[in-house]
């Protein structure tokens, strides 16, 4: 086995050592530092981003309460408008309506004074006459000069049995 | 025909001597530089544009990287990251050699295939790992070699094959690497002899050597895993022996 030899062991050896320092050199400055920045770079990047899109990600959480919450307000403002107007038209309408019945019962009851009114007077006249034509009667027939006042309170008083019978 | 062993043999190419050592440079410190320069390529490549999204080449290297970083960090803990750089380098650098030794065609030397090479990283890491024990727990250290909970008449002889086990430690992390790259490549070699000498003989053996052949793909994927497994089991072991040295158990 030529690996038993012992004059290659020598040789082998300080080579091994010459080229192992050598390697270590070039790897412990030059090649493992330049691969760990390059990895802890990453890293960071990444950590970066995420941390980026977490805040990005709350931002538009932010936004769309906001937006929902102006949305909801709209909604409720609208509503507000909505009944308010209505309020005011129906207090609008209550009070041309009350306004209208006012004058139209105002009217009805001018009319229906005008017409106890003419009523009173008919009857008045009616009473009058009857009452004359009462007296005329009583004084042709019995030629007797009959006191108007007591005539008119006869007649007055069976009118208002009769219109009372009417009534 | 070469003999399956031949392909370990380890050849002068420049002779030097200094102070009486031979440091020549042979095949195997050329496979050396070679897997050197593999990594370096390998890394400075992959890292020429350090992009925040990675192509496949940048993705392997950080690969490599987080790996060992992982198995650094599960093993060893917060305390082993100063180490992190010399495991990475063990690591890369057995993965290399082991896999270069793999490539066909142009006499690979695989450099992991010597007791030598593989018997030298261990012994370093269990004399490093044995000084950071004595620098971090002072002569505490010597407690790793007492179970705590073991009966007291039990002790002497448990505290002689707890030094045993630990003495053992660079003997077994070095001929597991050894002997797993000398059985593949060798086993390799046997069935490339004999798909040579079947299709030598002509005829009916001719068609014969496919079976052979066929062993050799086999075994050329069973050996790129041993390659990366042998890999990871020295860099974890590695490890495991770290963090002994840190923490105690």
């Amino acid at each position: 086995m030529p690996q038993l030899d012992p004059a290659v062991f020598i040789p082998q050896i300080f080579w091994l050592f010459v080229v192992f320092a050598a390697l270590y050199i070039f790897i412990a400055r030059s090649a493992a530092p330049k691969i760990s920045e390059v990895l802890k770079r990453r890293q960071d990047t990444i950590t970066d981003d995420l941390a980026n899109a977490e805040k990005l990600q709350a931002k538009a959480e932010e936004a769309r309460i906001a937006f929902e919450k102006s949305q909801e307000d709209a909604r409720n403002n609208a509503a507000a408008i909505v009944l308010s107007k209505r309020e005011e038209l129906k207090a609008e309408a209550d009070a041309e309506y009350q306004k209208l019945s006012d004058a139209l019962s105002k009217k009805a009851d001018e009319a229906q004074k005008r017409i106890n009114e003419a009523k009173e007077k008919a009857l008045g006249e009616v009473r009058n006459v009857a009452a004359d034509v009462c007296a005329d009667i009583v004084s042709q027939i019995s030629g007797l000069k009959l006191d108007a006042k007591a005539v008119s309170k006869a007649v007055n008083a069976k009118t208002d049995d009769v219109l009372k019978g009417d009534g | 025909m070469a003999g399956p062993l031949e392909q370990f043999e380890v050849n002068t190419i420049v002779p030097l001597e200094v102070a009486g050592y031979d440091i020549s440079i042979t095949n195997s410190a050329v496979y050396m530089a070679i897997t050197l320069l593999t990594i370096m390529f390998f890394m400075v490549g992959g890292m020429r544009k350090t992009a925040l999204v990675p192509g496949r080449w940048q993705s392997s290297v950080e690969m490599c990287y987080e790996f060992i970083a992982k198995m650094l960090g599960d093993t060893a803990g917060p305390d082993g990251r100063k180490y992190f750089p010399f495991v990475f380098t063990l690591f890369m650098f057995i993965l290399a050699a082991n896999l270069i030794g793999m490539v066909p065609w142009v006499h690979a030397f695989t450099v992991t295939s010597h007791i030598a090479v593989t018997f030298a990283m261990a012994f370093f890491i269990f004399i490093g790992v044995t000084i950071i024990g004595f620098i971090k727990h002072g002569i505490g250290f010597l407690k790793f070699f007492v179970p705590g909970d073991a009966p007291v008449a039990l002790l002497p002889l448990l505290v002689v094959i707890e030094v045993v086990s630990y003495l053992s430690r660079p003997i077994s992390l070095s001929v597991r690497l050894f002997a797993n790259m000398v059985a593949g490549h060798t086993m390799l070699k046997v069935f490339g002899g004999f798909v040579v000498s079947l299709a030598a003989a002509g005829g009916v053996l001719a068609v014969g050597s496919i079976v052979p052949f066929a062993f050799i793909v086999a075994l050329t994927g069973l050996e790129l895993l041993v390659a990366c497994l042998q890999a990871y089991v020295f860099a974890v072991l590695t490890c495991i022996y770290l963090n002994d040295a840190l923490h105690m158990h």
